[in-house]
This record gives structure tokens, sequence and C-alpha cells, in this order.
């Protein structure tokens, strides 16, 4: 009896269009509406947690905290970015943290593109994807386990002296020249991998027509690939930049005495849970990325990313 | 006798296990417009590249003007290539691209400016110098591709499938240009096609090639009328095969058992089969008629639609004689490979 | 009315901020004035009896405190416990002192273990509450040396149970080291031959330290606690610190980092825990460990109820437990401290173990100055300076740093 019930219904139904119909009719008729249901969802998450934990990070940093209790105190000074503007040691930090973001970046420039090239054009197509995987299997590794190996590795006695050992060197111990090298290490697949992307796009044929017409190879890099593969290197810089800025635990583990903007940041959310003094201070890299990201966008490789 | 301009002898060339070139030898004249016509995977376009010097060869050696080049990189080479797809630098305008050349030979600024705007008007594009490729039209960027390969005056152009991109219009108006301003510039032009009636109106020579092989070599007359290999029977034109020899379609005669259509009268030397009319497939200027011949074979002739279509004196199912001259029957080496059936339609 | 205004009283005259007597309204009625201290400690009960278990019991834990067998089947002191009361412990590990303070004022937890730079925050803002030691029948057993000290006590009464304590000892490479040194000299000596090998802990509390030095290496200063330091004596300490600085190789603030850096020798002289010793010899590290004759820093934590707390008979019961003989040797052995029960001693691993860790030797602790949190009125009593609170020790930290 039920079945039949049923079936009854649905035939009753059909000559109508169903909702799920009609409201398929409406959303094409209606593109506007359409866009609006899409973004929605990710919109709703963009706004309020994205933007939303960024505007508060602003706002906290015009609060202070009640070096007691550790309450946060909601009374806008200036007093935080005081503190930044007048001890000399926070520019140093900022400064020095700009530094060795910079030189990460470099560092990863000039071993990434080579090897992006070296999988993009030289290599086999059929083997690119091992290469591509070998690239990236550092990233699934720990951070820290990564950290800690270079830290035996540049210990007094350890890899980097026993290679360096025989030219009469030594390795560079723990310090900011570790911190860069480590760092560099680290975020070197954030930049492969987009270069290596904007080098598959490149054509074969457009180095071949560049040596065809008497370019050599260094002439060719200089005139056909790297004006081409520029907005991606833009691209991976951002990444090295950003992450390098952001960083506070390679610099303790290999940074020796070292402290960056994010150990500053740190310091103050754990040990002394200063938040305010922390938001003022994480200013600083938001600042320093909005700017960069600014020159970025003239060079049009934020389309890249 | 005068050195070639291109010299290849015994050329090889291996990807993995697919030997793409397998032993080709070739000698391209100075001021020759020289074809390579093969369809796709043929190994046309690889001895181009090993011509350019952007492959390697497993074996032979390649010579130009003389001179052994075989180990030379490609900016060593006196030649240049237009690409398939054109190849041009996106990032520099027009004619950036066009001196770009001249500028890698350090010539003079005012004088690589000067030469580069001479190219373009060669290829009329004047007023196009400041555009970026991508600006640009399909037709528009096959030109600049010329210009860019034609200002450094190379004793040997290579073209790989220049015009395979562009409509039918407009090939057959580059066509033209091409052959005009080979013949202005008498330059040797190496020709990558896989278009055989392009090949055959350009071409001063023709080499057919197959599976990595030269099947034959020759003008375009000496390639349709003597066709060497079943292959090339097949792949330059189309052929009926009739017992143990090969006509072309145009060279058929269809005539009514009664009399009825002929258009020419019986003469010395005839030959003729009898079969059944199977089909007429009309193609606006001719007329394809499908034989049944009485020997199993199934031949077709051409017939120009001289009258009105509806005056076509054959219907399917007729009872017809077919009759060619034995002057125009030929044989092919390996028959067997390669027929009319299975080749590219004649146009 | 007048207890409120002479709270706010209090509050400016001390500079201090005080959360739960004068930040929520309904709170300031019940201060009743200052602790030892000097700041105001909100009224709390502590409890007078025990009823039965609730069920379970919610821990804010160092890592290693609360051991239920995860990280090596044989160390397991949770279970034992559940069995036995039938409350369920559920430990949320924290990282910091601060973190500690966080998670305790949300309310959810029953009991933590503070350390003495975290417990008068918790006492002051009134997030736990005193506690009848009466109800725990092994208090009895513990060192005299750790009840009712100033950072789980005030004013007599006890806000906790004394859960172990440590010293920060003098560590040296004894091949590379010598002659073996005997005062903290050896790492602030701005001549020093082990320059650039020299470590220090990565934290404004390592502050103290210096002030500990400058106590004996410069009296006229007049630092009586270190962790009571006036703008002059905390300058000197941190000028100290920054002379220091040219000798460091690197601040250290976890095990691992140590015992690798010793063991590489990258690191030849500096602070350190009795158990990064014990394990850096494990590693057959050449290294040397001494309580120098100026004293030391060093840490007391202490399991402290919350004022909130949900579960408290159920916490009582963790707190008896926690430094009853046999768990309390086994937390001590596992985490590397001397332990608070007394007779705890005989019952841990390595017989000699509470001789290694000087847990009955009242004479070492002594030379011993616990983690205090420094705040703006001095610790050591005095009232016409102010002191350099903890905010600014951070900061300082930082330019210390560099």
């Amino acid at each position: 009896m039920d079945d039949d019930q049923g079936l009854t219904a649905v035939a009753a139904a059909r000559p109508a269009p169903g909702p799920r119909r009609r409201a398929a009719a409406v959303l094409h008729r209606r593109p506007r509406l359409r866009l609006t249901l899409l973004l929605s969802a990710p919109l709703a998450w963009l706004v309020p947690g994205y933007l939303g934990a960024l505007a508060a990070i602003f706002l906290t940093a015009f609060w202070t905290t009640d070096t007691f209790t550790g309450e946060v105190v909601h009374q806008y000074t200036l007093a935080n970015f005081q503190t930044l503007w007048d001890e000399p040691v926070y520019r140093t930090i900022a400064l020095r943290s700009v530094g060795v973001a910079a030189a990460v970046t470099l560092i990863d420039m000039a071993i990434g593109l080579p090897m992006a090239f070296a999988m993009a054009k030289v290599v086999r197509p059929r083997r690119r994807p091992y290469l591509v995987v070998a690239v990236l299997a550092p990233l699934w590794a720990p951070y820290l386990v990564k950290a800690y190996a270079w830290r035996v590795m540049l210990a007094h006695g350890g890899l980097a002296d026993e290679v360096l050992g025989p030219f009469g060197l030594s390795g560079p111990g723990y310090g900011l020249t570790a911190t860069v090298l480590v760092l560099a290490y680290l975020w070197l697949p954030y930049m492969i991998l987009p270069v290596y992307t904007g080098l598959e796009r490149l054509p074969d044929s457009l180095l071949d027509a560049s040596g065809d017409l008497g370019a050599r190879p260094l002439r060719t890099l200089r005139a056909v690939v790297l004006p081409m593969v520029f907005p991606s290197l833009v691209a991976g810089s951002v990444f090295t930049f950003s992450l390098s800025l952001g960083d506070y635990i390679t610099v303790k583990i290999v940074g020796g005495r070292t402290q960056l903007l994010g150990n500053v940041v740190y310091d103050n959310v754990g040990a002394a849970n200063n938040l305010p003094f922390a938001a003022a201070v994480a200013t600083i890299p938001v600042v320093v990325m909005l700017a960069y990201l600014a020159a970025a966008r003239r060079t049009g490789a934020l389309r890249e990313l | 006798m005068s050195v070639s301009a291109v010299r290849i002898r015994d050329l090889r060339k291996g990807f993995g296990a697919v030997e793409a070139v397998a032993g080709v030898d070739l000698d391209i004249g100075d001021g020759e417009f020289f074809s390579m016509l093969g369809p796709s995977g043929s190994g046309k376009t690889t001895v181009l590249r090993l011509i350019a010097g952007f492959e390697r060869p497993t074996a032979g050696t390649v010579e130009l003007a003389g001179r052994d080049v075989t180990s030379l990189p490609p900016f060593e080479r006196d030649v240049n290539t237009v690409f398939q797809d054109y190849a041009l630098f996106p990032h520099l305008d027009v004619l950036r691209n066009v001196e770009y050349g001249l500028k890698v030979r350090r010539v003079p600024r005012a004088e690589r400016r000067a030469r580069a705007r001479e190219a373009l008007r060669g290829v009329r594009l004047e007023g196009m110098e400041a555009r970026r490729p991508a600006e640009l039209s399909g037709g528009q960027r096959q030109r600049v591709a010329l210009a860019r390969a034609l200002v450094n005056e190379p004793r040997v152009l290579l073209l790989d499938e220049p015009l395979g991109a562009l409509d039918l219009r407009l090939r057959e108006e580059m066509q033209a240009e091409l052959k005009a301003i080979q013949r202005r510039a008498g330059i040797t032009f190496v020709f990558v096609t896989h278009d055989q009636e392009e090949a055959l109106t350009l071409s001063d020579r023709v080499a057919v090639m197959d599976r990595g092989r030269i099947e034959q070599v020759g003008t375009p007359a000496q390639l349709y009328e003597r066709p060497a290999t079943a292959f090339v029977a097949g792949f330059v034109g189309t052929s009926n095969r009739v017992g143990d020899v090969r006509v072309r379609p145009e060279k058929l005669q269809v005539d009514g058992l009664d009399g009825v259509g002929t258009e020419r009268g019986p003469g010395q030397g005839d030959r003729h089969a009898l079969g059944t009319v199977a089909d007429l497939v009309y193609a606006g200027a001719l007329t394809r008629v499908h034989v049944d011949l009485e020997s199993g074979e199934r031949v077709v002739a051409l017939r120009q639609n001289l009258a009105a279509s509806d005056d076509m004196p054959h219907r399917p199912g007729d009872r017809v004689r077919v009759r060619w001259h034995s002057a125009h029957e030929f044989r092919v080496a390996d028959a067997g490979r390669g027929d009319a059936a299975e080749a590219a339609p004649a146009s | 009315m007048w207890s409120t205004r002479v709270a706010l009283a209090a509050t400016a005259a001390l500079a201090i901020g005080l959360t739960g007597a004068c930040g929520d309204g309904d709170s300031a009625g019940k201060a009743t004035g200052a602790g030892q201290g000097g700041f105001t400690v909100p009224k709390i009960a502590a409890r007078q009896s025990l009823g039965a278990g609730e069920g379970r019991v919610n821990l804010v834990a160092w890592a290693g405190y609360a051991e239920d067998g995860s990280n090596d089947k044989k160390v397991d002191w949770v279970h034992p416990f559940e069995k036995q009361t039938g409350c369920k412990v559920n430990t949320k590990i924290a990282g910091t002192s601060d973190e500690m303070v966080t998670l305790m004022r949300t309310g959810e937890y029953d009991a933590v273990s503070a350390s003495g730079d975290a417990s008068l925050r918790l006492i002051a803002s009134g997030t736990v509450a005193p506690v009848n030691t009466a109800l725990v029948p092994n208090y009895a057993d513990v060192f005299p040396g750790l009840k009712l000290k100033p950072w789980n006590s005030v004013n007599g009464v006890a806000y906790g149970i004394p859960h172990g304590r440590g010293a920060n000892l003098l560590m040296w490479r004894s091949d590379k080291v010598r002659p073996a040194p005997t005062s903290w000299g050896a790492v602030f000596d701005a001549n020093s031959p082990y320059k650039g090998k020299v470590t220090g802990y990565d934290s404004p509390i390592y502050i103290a330290d210096a002030a500990l030095y400058l106590m004996s290496s410069r009296p006229e200063l007049g630092i009586k606690n270190p962790y009571a330091l006036d703008q002059k004596q905390f300058d000197a300490a941190v000028a100290l610190l920054k002379t220091q600085r040219g000798l460091i190789g690197e601040y250290w603030s976890d095990y691992t980092k140590e015992v690798q850096a010793f063991k590489s020798g990258d690191s030849v002289l500096g602070t350190t825990w009795q158990v990064i010793a014990n394990l850096a010899k494990a590693e057959k590290a050449p290294v040397e460990v001494a309580l120098p004759k100026e004293g030391s820093t060093g840490w007391s934590d202490t399991w402290m109820v919350g004022a909130k707390a949900k579960n408290p008979n159920c916490a009582y019961k963790w707190m008896d437990w926690i430094v009853s003989p046999k768990a309390n040797a086994q937390v001590a052995e596992w985490f590397g401290e001397a332990p608070a029960n007394a007779r705890a001693c005989g019952l841990t691993a390595d017989r000699k173990f509470c001789d290694t860790f000087h847990a009955t030797d009242e004479t070492y602790f002594s030379k011993v100055r616990f983690w205090t949190t420094p705040i703006a009125q001095c610790l050591d009593g005095r009232k016409d300076v102010k002191c350099v609170d903890y905010s600014k020790w951070t900061q300082a930290w930082t330019t210390i740093k560099g």
C-alpha cells in the first residue's frame, strides 16, 4: 500500500518542475545571485577568520597587558609602538630579519632557477614527476626534524666541519649564517615549484628559437628565460621572503644567540604573555610584506600565484 | 659541380627504443625549394631539427655548404628556422623580435633597426613594430617569424609546417608569398609539411618520408606520375590498383556500355575493364565515380563536372566500362602496401 | 563603598594590576588586605572536608608530571591513581608558565603544577584557592624546606602542595674547561678563554642569575633577592648580561639542544639542570656540574587547586597521590628533580637518586633562590623603591640578546 501511494505521488508531481529544477532555473537566469551563492562560503571564512584575525592583531597592538595577572587592558595607547620606535634593538632586529629574508630569497633563486630549469627543460618528461616528488619530499619531513638535523650537521666537528676540513675551512657554526643556510634549505621547494611551473609553460621552441638566432645558452637565459620566468621568481620569492620573515624556530635551533622578529613575537606571546606588544611587533613583518607585495604586483608577478 | 647547401649522410636519431630517423641521405641544392613530406611521425620534423642542431644525431653527418656541422650547436650554424608555433618571444615587441638575431650578433643598433624594418616591409608588416605578438593575428605572427629568420640572411631557411595553423584562404595566400620570397632572396628553403598539395605546388623537389626513411625524392611531377613505392603512390595523390598495375583516378574514363557518357573516343593502347557503378560522390568541380570491377577490385574515377550535376550519365547499378591508356599505368616496387582506398583522399 | 575605595587606593599605591580584586566589581568587596608581597589577595576559603570523588579530574601540568605510560610503558602513575580513586585523569600539557596561567583562568581545570613564576599570579588573580593541607595526608612527609614558601603561600596560608625542586647548576666540559670553575664568575668573565662556547638559559628569568652573581660580586648594589631588583640593580644585571652576550655561543631553552651542544663541544660552559647533566653523561659527554659558591637560582613547583574547580575532591586526591612516596619518587626520577616527599627517597629505582639531586640536603637548597615572578613592589619587602616587573624583564631580555 505504501509503495503504491509513493508512486502515485511521484507521478502527480511530474508535470510541475521540482523545486531543485526551479532553483536551478532561477540561478541560471541570475548570474549575480549565482556568484553570491558561490562566494558566500569562502567569504564567510575569509572575512571574519582571515581578515578579522589580521584586524584583531592590529587592534590588539594598541592595547597593553597587565604585567602581573597577564590580562589585556583594553585601553588605546601608542605605548607599544613608542617602545618599538624608541628601543634601537627592535630596529636592529627588524633590519636583521629583513636581511635574512632577502638573503634566503636570493640563495633560493640562485639554486632554484637552475634546478627548476633542469626539471622542466633538460630531464625527460617521463622522469619529471619523480623529480617533483624528490623536491617535495623534504616537505613531508617534520620541520623540527630537519632543523635539528642541520643542527647536528653544523655542530662542532659535525658533517659541515668534516666536509670543509680538507680545504682548511670549518663550518659556519651556529649563528646568522647557519640560520640563512637552513632557512634557504627549508623554503627551497617553495621557490622551485612556481619557477618550475613557469618554465614548464615556457615553450621549448622559444629556447630553440633563441639558439637558432645565434644566442649562446647564457644569452638565452638572460634574454628569454629570465624575463619570462621573472613573475614566477617573484611569486616564489613571496613565499621564501614571508616564510623567512616569520620564522622563529630555525633561528632558535641553529641561530646561536641570534634573534629575529619571530623570536621577539614568540617571547612576548609565550614567555611574557604580552600579546599587545607581540601584536605591535607582528605588524612590522605585515607592513614589510605589504610593501613587498605592492612591489611584486607592479611586476605582474601576482598573477603567477 | 657545386657543393650542396645541405648534405646529409646516413643520418639516424633514436629516442629511447624508437628510431625516429632511420638512415637518411639527402642532397639539397643551393637556392632550391625543397620539401619534406610525410605523415606525422614520419621523422621529417626530426630531420629538420637535426639540420638546425636542436637535436644531436645518434649517427650520421650533417654538412652545410660543405662544412660538417654535425657536432655544432644551433647558434654556430648558418641556418634559421621558422617554427610551427612561430616561437615569437612574447615579452618583446615585433621589432625586437625581428632584430633579436642581429642584436645577438652585435650588429650596430642603427643598422639592425634599419634591417629589421626592411624585413618587416618585406613581409608587409610595416607599422606593426611596436605590437606584442599576442596582439597579432595568426597570419601576422607567421610573417613576423619569417622576417625574424630572413633578416639574418641565412644560407638555408628551415620551415617546420609553417602554414599548419592557418585557415585555408590565408594558407593559400601565404604559399604564394613564401614562394615569391624564396625566389627573391635566393635562399635554400627546407620545408616540412604533411600536406601533399602544399608540397607539390611549392617545391622544386620533394622528399617523401615514412617511418624514419625517405621513400622517394623527386620533382612533384616525378612523384605523382612515377611513384616509386606504394606508400608514395598512396600519399601523393591517390591511385587505383588494377591487376598488377596502378592508375591515377583522373586517368580513368568511365563509359556506358551503350556509349553513353564517353568523353574521349577509344584510341590505340587503351586498356579496359568491366564493372558496375557503386557510388557517385559529388565534389563541386569533380564527381568521384566508384566502380566495382568484375575482378573484384574497386576503383575510383574522376569526372569533371563540365555540365550540370543532374546531367551525370551514370547511376549506381549501371554497367560500365572503365578505360585507360597504357602509358598512364605505373608499377611500384613494393606492391601490396598502400592504396587509394586507404590513403589520403584525392582533392 | 569604603572597602572598594581602599582596594582602589591600594592598587594605585602599589601600582600593580589586580584582576580578581578590582577588575570585577563583585569581588572587590571580598578583598582582604595585602599578602606578604604587598598585593591584595581575594578571600577564598579552603575546603574543610572532602567528599566522594567526582569520577574525573582535569589537570594542567608540565610535560612529564602526569605520565600515563604513553611515553614509556614503565612510567605510569596515572593509571594506578585512577584505579585507586576512580578519578579519571585528563591532562593538558602546558609549555610555559604563562600558558598555565591562561589555561587555569578559563576555570575548566581543577589543578595545576605551577612554578614560582606563575603561582603568585594565580593566587593574586583569585584563580586558585588555598589548600587545606590537613586533607592531604602525605603533606606531612614533605620536606620542611618546601613548606609555606613565598611562592606557595600567602601570610602563612598554604596555596598548594610542593611537587619537587631543582637548582640551575653550572655545567662544564671537564676536558676543555680547566681548572674546574667554582663560581658563576666563569660565565660572566669578559676575558673568558671560552668565548663563543658559553651558554645561558633563554628566558627573561635568567636575568636573576646575573643578579644572583652581583649579590656577591658587587655587594654595594645591595641586592637582597634576585627577583626584587630596583631600576639601578636591574640595569646592572642587564649590563652584565650584555657583556656576557659576547661570550655566548647560543642560549638554550630545551633539553635536547643543550645535551647535543655539550656533546659536540659547541658549548663548554654554562647553566644547566641536573637532569640535562645526567643525560649528557649518559651520552658519554665528559661534563661535570656544580652548585657554585654563590648559590644559584632554581625552581620549585606547586600543585594548586582551581578556585572554581568542578572536581575539587578528585583534585585533592590527585595532590595527595602525586606527593605520595611512590608516585613522588617516580615523577621526580622521570623528570629529574628532587622529590618533595622525604619518604620518596627510599623508593627510587636508582638508590643514589636523592643524593644526586640533593633531595635531603637542606644546606644545598638553602643556597637556591627559587623562581618567583618579579613584580613592581619589591618582593624583598622594600617599600621605598619600585622594582622592575616581569614585562620589563622580558623586553630587557630582547635587548640583551640584541
